[in-house]
């Protein structure tokens, strides 16, 4: 490229690379399609960045292809998630419309961004590293666009100068990280994903969680603080289902207004801290069952605890859980009304059966019990039931009598609602894992689970979980059972996984969770008396004032060591000289140094001294410097070094030369 | 000091932002002083460039994005990236602080030439990689090499038009660098008081020399066959084109001019009154040329200005005395 305006190619290897960089930790968090489509496109644009452009049209049908790829691969749902594909779309072109330093400066300035909107999709430790070394390739680039239209220097000084940037900003940007006041609430909300992330959803239907049992990405951790409840009553309570329209189960629309739940008094079994990974919804799951809802919470009239906004990002809350011994004992006739509802025309044996049995059992509780026995005795618990038709209860009661947790608890419920009892699906998740490195409960989404609650006359909402019934162990057993169980290397990892899963739980609580709150307990921790916005501003200007004299000290310090040993050789060399008193003007060249000191002096040490000059000025000035010079260069740097005037001609200051 | 193939193109649209900014009262480097100048911080200014201003935009997008959502690496990266920056703007001011332009030479051309500027400059304690000078006319070249590394020096050279014979301001020259990043720039401006010479122009086609003896005033063309009659020197700026020996000058790839033995010719006076004929710069110019072939034969020459009278003497002062008298000879008639 003979244009001085035009890019290079080193400088367009360094902005295909600083994309790549940049695009790397969203692509992660998007959708394989969507990922892949955009990954063959980016891979299109950089081939063109790097070998020729391409023409006008096909950048502009490339545009609108993957534009409607992306749309298609979110359903034409404009979410967060949507747009951060668009916008890494739009970087990947813009690879391929490379013209001028003007395009490089705009690429550059837009890979920036690209790291923050990965950042919305996730927090973790592996994505903010693969933001910061997006930043430093960017960063790169620019240095690379600024030296332009000269050459980047060696690799090892370009990196090592990179390095010394960032580091040198360290300082700085932590005291902005720590101390710079944070909004204790947020001025508008984040966009929602178009699609949401798996998990518990307020609805379900026999059959449709298969997936979600074999998911064992984390749903949320838990912090108990004192005793844990015994583990068969570890029952994570979320949405409560209490609509059916014969395939499926849904929360009661429109209940919102209804007062919430009256909680029973009981004795207090449990306080944690519950971290909660985003799910893009307002749950919010608790120990069976809660006390009652902290401020930013609200409890609904089925006993669920919901936030105000979706969680979109890490979520804590400090809550307890009481002892249920039913409560509610009184329902109003609407709430009755609707936990008794059933679809006409759904599952016709089993309402018969529901009715016979109840009338032969004669009260309520025998006639639980005889159904439970009844699953006990003649279902089994299977992950991999086969698919119901149009009667779901029918045919898992009576044809096939195998199902998980979603199977038993519909067809529970339906045959409670049938015999006159009133009752609801409870979904949620059981159990967990303690992890024993950092003291802890992990519940994962395997442990998703669904159970039921019944309402008893004179007693209230009971929990009963049927599928505990037929498959305690499927539900209660912990990682741990089933691994000491069998034994090999899955127990022998665990510690590995554990120590994995602890340092997440570090970085959540210390990293993820730090907000304006924390930063007002950091100062009162240093002993600054009650923090508000104004003093967190003002240990800020403190801060960055110190931190900003740290980073002057290093910049001002004088120049680095010379790096070329011939020119470090050279200068020692003229210090000696200069104390004899041969000094060197500045604005004197080597050469005419030479001619100086063979004026000066009859003495061998001065007419070495100039021998040494002009072999200098030769090989550093010489404009045909050839290839073989490097062992010249070599011997002259030990000439210069091994130089020493006599002892004997060291005291006078006879011939001064300069 | 092979600097001028470093020239970088001048940045465009900046201009008329940089010289809005030089005429603010507050501005150094507005009325000319004597070299040398060192750069200190009451004359670096530190602004952000076009690209500075896009990046500042997107950081302030994610800072404001990061602290609503209260997104912790995403307030890190924005606050790690602002810093960079910030930091970016105070290596740029150190690049330039403690630079020393001491000295300013150009050796004088005719009118309608260009001058090349020398510039001296001593880069101090610091490295001065990427640092840029720009002339008044909007050139840019970088330090060479020796001026960019601690404790070097060197010339940087610019080259200038001369457009007017006599004393040539040298104006304001920009000392700016954009490293590291390109976020920011970083400059100063001096203005060197310094003038520099320009030579009135030289008449194309000129009559002969007058001389006491027509016949000793012997025209170079009449001479040309014999070869032994004259030999080569390297070209001089001034030399006219037709001196030049192009078959000569390609076999040893430089430019070479026939130079004629000289001695026999007589005394020339070369006389402002003579020519009054002419119109007024019409007569500088004659008198510039004759002054450049009489130096070129080898004779002596006087020059008779209204102003005073030079000579007869030759040589290179000579002729320095006598075209700089015709470059400061006052405008038109005065």
């Amino acid at each position: 490229m003979s244009d001085p305006r035009g890019l290079d190619a080193p400088l367009r290897r360094a902005l295909a690379v600083a994309v790549l960089a940049a695009v790397m930790p969203l692509l992660l968090q998007l959708p394989g399609t969507v990922a892949a489509g955009i990954a063959l496109v980016g891979a299109v644009a950089g081939w063109s960045a790097l070998r020729r452009p391409l023409p006008g049209a096909l950048r502009l049908l490339l545009v609108v292809a993957i534009s409607g790829a992306v749309l298609v691969g979110f359903g034409f749902r404009l979410g967060r998630d949507a747009g951060s594909a668009l916008l890494l779309a739009m970087l990947v072109l813009k690879l391929s419309e490379l013209r001028d330093v003007a395009d490089a400066r705009r690429l550059a300035a837009y890979a920036l961004f690209a790291p923050f909107a990965a950042f919305l999709q996730d927090q973790g430790p592996l994505t903010l590293a693969l933001g910061l070394l997006a930043a430093a390739g960017t960063l790169l680039a620019m240095g690379r666009l600024a030296r332009a239209p000269r050459p980047p220097p060696p690799a090892a000084i370009e990196l090592g100068g990179l390095a010394r940037g960032l580091l040198l900003a360290l300082p700085l940007a932590l005291v902005g990280f720590w101390l710079f006041p944070r909004l204790p609430t947020p001025l508008w909300g984040l966009p929602e994903n178009a699609v949401a992330r798996s998990g518990i959803s307020g609805s379900m239907s026999p059959g449709d969680w298969i997936d979600l049992l074999a998911d064992d990405t984390p749903a949320f951790r838990v912090r108990f603080e004192g005793p844990r409840p015994p583990s068969d009553q570890l029952y994570w309570r979320g949405p409560v289902l209490t609509r059916f329209d014969g395939r499926r189960w849904t929360e009661a629309e429109g209940l919102e207004g209804l007062p919430p739940a009256e909680l029973p008094a009981g004795p207090v079994v449990a306080r944690y801290t519950i971290t909660l990974e985003p799910t893009e919804r307002r749950y919010v799951f608790a120990l069976d069952l809660p006390s009652g809802a902290p401020p930013p919470l609200a409890l609904g009239f089925d006993a669920t605890l919901r936030s105000r906004d979706p969680l979109r990002s890490l979520a804590q809350f400090s809550l307890e859980a009481v002892a249920t011994a039913g409560y509610e004992p009184d329902l109003p006739p609407m709430l009755r009304a609707l936990h008794l509802a059933l679809p006409e025309g759904f599952n016709p044996r089993t309402r018969e059966r529901a009715v016979a049995w109840r009338s032969e059992a004669g009260d309520d509780r025998r006639y639980i019990r005889r159904i439970l026995e009844w699953f006990n005795a003649e279902h089994a618990y299977s992950i991999s039931a086969p698919p119901l038709g149009r009667h779901t209860a029918d045919e898992f009661l009576f044809d096939t009598r195998e199902g998980f947790c979603e199977h038993f608890s519909s067809a529970f419920v339906i045959l409670m609602r049938a015999a006159g009892i009133p009752a609801r699906v409870v979904t949620g998740y059981t159990g967990g894992v303690e992890n024993r490195v950092g003291g802890f409960w992990v519940v994962r989404q395997m442990d998703a689970h669904a159970w039921t609650e019944v309402w008893l006359d004179g007693e209230g909402w009971i929990r009963v979980d049927p599928t505990a019934a037929v498959a305690p162990e499927r539900i209660f057993d912990t990682l741990e059972d089933t691994l000491g169980a069998g034994g090999g290397l899955g127990a022998a990892m665990r510690p590995v996984f554990d120590f994995g899963d602890s340092l997440r739980e570090a970085w959540n609580s210390f990293v993820v969770a730090y907000d304006a709150a924390r930063q007002a307990e950091l100062l009162r921790g240093l002993g600054w008396a009650g923090a508000g916005a104004l003093e967190v501003g003002q240990a800020f200007i403190i801060a960055a004032g110190i931190a900003l004299a740290l980073t002057l000290l290093v910049l001002l310090r004088p120049a680095r060591r010379e790096r070329d040993p011939l020119v470090r050789a050279w200068r020692a060399f003229l210090r000696r000289l200069a104390r004899r008193g041969w000094r060197k003007r500045t604005d004197e060249s080597a050469h005419a140094f030479a001619l100086r000191l063979d004026a000066a002096g009859a003495s061998t040490d001065a007419r070495t001294a100039a021998a040494l000059a002009r072999r200098y000025a030769a090989l550093r000035y010489a404009a045909s410097a050839g290839d073989g010079a490097d062992g010249e260069r070599a011997a002259l740097a030990r000439a210069l070094r091994g130089y020493r005037l006599r002892p004997d001609q060291r005291a006078p200051r006879a011939a001064p030369v300069g | 000091m092979a600097s001028d193939d470093a020239a970088v193109p001048p940045a465009g649209g900046r201009d008329r932002l940089d010289d809005g900014l030089a005429r603010l009262p507050f501005v150094r480097g507005r009325a000319p002083e004597p070299l040398p100048v060192t750069l200190d911080r009451r004359r670096i200014y530190v602004l952000p460039t076009g690209h500075g201003l896009l990046v500042g935009t997107v950081l302030l997008a994610m800072l404001l994005g990061a602290l609503n959502y209260n997104n912790n690496p995403g307030l890190l990266l924005a606050f790690l990236l602002a810093a960079v920056v910030h930091n970016g703007a105070l290596v740029a001011h150190l690049r330039l602080s403690g630079l020393t332009v001491s000295a300013l030479q150009a050796d004088p051309v005719h009118e309608g030439g260009v001058l090349q500027l020398r510039l001296r400059v001593d880069s101090g304690a610091r490295g001065r990689e990427g640092v840029i000078v720009r002339g008044s006319t909007g050139v840019e070249v970088f330090l060479p090499p020796e001026a960019e590394a601690p404790g070097g020096g060197g010339e940087v050279r610019l080259a200038m038009p001369a457009p007017r014979r006599g004393w040539q301001a040298v104006g304001r020259l920009r000392i700016s660098t954009t490293r590291p990043l390109g976020l920011v720039r970083a400059w100063s401006w001096i203005h060197p008081a310094e003038p520099l010479l320009v030579y009135p122009a030289l008449e194309a086609s000129p009559p002969p020399l007058p001389g006491a003896d027509s016949a000793d005033a012997a025209r170079p063309r009449a001479k040309r066959s014999g070869d032994d009659t004259h030999h080569l020197r390297d070209y001089r700026s001034g030399d006219a084109p037709r001196q030049i020996a192009w078959k000569a000058s390609a076999r040893v790839d430089r430019l070479l001019v026939r130079e004629y033995e000289a001695g026999s010719a007589g005394d020339v006076a070369l006389a402002w009154a003579s020519l009054r004929h002419l119109p007024y710069e019409a007569r500088i110019a004659r008198l510039a040329r004759w002054v450049v072939d009489a130096e070129r034969e080898g004779r002596r020459y006087r020059l008779v200005l209204p102003t005073g009278t030079l000579g007869p003497a030759r040589g290179p002062e000579h002729r320095h005395a006598c075209l700089r008298a015709l470059a400061l000879m006052p405008e038109s008639g005065a």
